[in-house]
């Protein structure tokens, strides 16, 4: 084993790692941003947007990430009305292709932990809510989701995580993340153990950063649960 | 102070109409007192098929102490709970104050008809529950704050100031800032009677509030409840302890299949029964 080629190429690695952790980011807060309303509207009483929510949860849950990040990359162009209107100079980009299928990607996961998690909020707790005289959006901002958000945590890092290692399919559309810099790393020096085994360690390093950063969060957030 | 007030509650007791249906509650009670504080009449409530209330009327005024006993089935936690909507009333009228609650027909049967009048009243009428339903997610004090600032606005300083008053008046001062799950279920109840007080309500409604309690704790909530009965708040206490609606309350009520079998000064009502039912459920309960 020769990974003499790998320390050559760190710089290229940590190039790697920065948009790894940029996409992953990115697609973290878009995606959340976008899960509320979607696990909002999949618990609320209208009956339209309810089905509208949850189709939106079932179709991006239900197939692979690769698949709709091929469509929307590869895809797209396929369409005039694509190529020919302002939308062109965002799905041209292999950036903004990954970035959009992984927010929405995570954002289905996201809401669909969420509605769950809404929907666990015991009965009790609500009805003291409404006892004392709350409206419903007190209920939620106060009650609702502050309790729904605090289960959902342990759920969601493990979400983020899957993320993470859900990035790695930017470098097979010509981005150089970590993937992407071992892919280049490989094909210069033949080398695919060592390339993909130094990628394979810093997505380790960033997992554990992520556990850790939860295990952070769990401790300040979940402190009611402890005894 | 108990006894003072029993014997006012005594003259008037002929005007507290609170049998069923054809009675006119309620009007000759508004020209002895001012207003009632809780007016109910005629309150029927049907799940499906299940009628559990068959016409429940009652008038509480002002300071009154009001147990409402039954067995379990009887629809005495539903009746407390159609006071504060937390259950719809199939039909019936609730009046808080001389403030009648607006109904509507709605898609599903009738619902109230104007949400912010139901909030209003809601905050009005403090509920403490049988199984304490505190937020587990904040504080004893963050609990007992959390209505004062959001629903009633108050100040953060003031609903802070008015949060300890009450945290200290069940006796909870010292554990103001552990969550629920650390506490006994007794400490629980008295951080959620603080919670209700420190709405400062028109009326207190308590649904079984130590039904969900270990023997020995009890009784540390019952002696708050009595301590509030002599400040001589108006409260309506749905409860399994004989002993406190006999030497507490200023009226017992007993429920059976959702309607009024006996209503009365508590001497009266435990010590001549007069339904059948009344007097099974006593032998069973005080045995």
């Amino acid at each position: 084993m020769d990974f003499s080629p790998i320390i050559e190429n760190l710089p290229l690695y940590f190039k790697g790692l920065w948009l790894t952790i940029e996409l992953l980011v990115l697609s973290i807060i878009f995606g959340f941003v976008l899960a509320l309303p979607v696990a909002l509207a999949a618990v609320c009483n209208i009956g339209w947007l309810r089905g509208l929510a949850k189709g939106f949860i079932y179709v991006w849950r239900g197939t692979p990430l690769i698949i709709q990040m091929f469509m929307i990359y590869h895809g797209m162009a396929q369409f005039d009305f694509v190529r020919d209107s302002f939308l062109w100079a965002f799905f041209r980009e292999a950036y903004w292709c990954a970035l959009f299928a992984f927010a929405l990607n995570t954002a289905a996961y996201t809401a669909e932990m969420l509605r769950g998690a809404i929907e666990q909020t015991s009965r009790g707790e609500i009805e003291a809510g409404k006892a004392a005289g709350m409206s419903t959006f007190t209920l939620y901002s106060r009650i609702i989701l502050p309790s729904a958000f605090r289960r959902a945590i342990p759920a969601y890092g493990n979400e983020v995580i899957f993320m993470l290692h859900g990035t790695a399919l930017a470098g097979v559309i010509t981005l150089i993340d970590l993937f992407g810099a071992a892919k280049i790393v490989n094909s210069k020096h033949f080398i695919p153990f060592e390339s993909f085994i130094a990628a394979g360690m810093f997505y380790l390093v960033l997992t554990f950063a992520v556990v850790w950063l939860f295990k952070k969060l769990e401790g300040h957030w979940l402190k009611h649960l402890k005894h | 102070m108990l006894v003072t007030r029993r014997i006012t509650l005594s003259e008037n007791v002929a005007a507290l109409q609170t049998e069923n249906a054809d009675h006119q509650v309620g009007d000759s009670v508004v020209t002895n007192e001012a207003i009632a504080a809780l007016e109910i009449k005629d309150i029927h409530k049907r799940f499906g098929d299940l009628e559990v209330l068959r016409g429940i009327s009652l008038t509480a005024n002002d300071h009154d102490v009001i147990s409402i006993l039954g067995s379990s089935g009887s629809g005495k936690s539903t009746f407390l709970r159609c006071i504060n909507l937390l259950e719809t009333p199939t039909s019936g009228e609730v009046a808080v104050y001389g403030e009648m609650i607006k109904m509507k027909q709605g898609r599903n049967g009738p619902e109230a008809a104007d949400k912010e009048q139901v909030q209003r009243i809601r905050s009005q009428l403090a509920m403490v529950f049988q199984q304490f339903n505190l937020w587990a997610h904040m504080t004893v004090l963050q609990n007992v704050m959390e209505a004062p600032l959001h629903v009633l606005k108050l100040s953060k300083a003031d609903a802070r100031e008015r949060a300890e008053k009450y945290i200290e008046r069940v006796g909870m001062i010292d554990r103001k800032d552990f969550y629920p799950s650390q506490l006994s279920g007794g400490q629980q109840q008295r951080v959620a009677i603080a919670r209700a007080l420190a709405m400062e309500p028109k009326a207190l409604l308590f649904d079984e509030p130590t039904s969900a309690l270990d023997p020995e704790l009890v009784n540390e909530v019952l002696k708050v409840m009595r301590t509030l009965a002599e400040e001589g708040r108006t409260m309506l206490v749905v409860t399994h302890e004989m002993g406190f609606a006999r030497e507490v309350s200023d009226r017992v009520i007993f429920l059976h299949q959702g309607r009024v079998e006996e209503n009365g000064l508590p001497e009266q009502v435990f010590d001549a029964p007069k339904s059948q039912r009344f007097k099974d459920f006593l032998s069973g309960n005080l045995k």
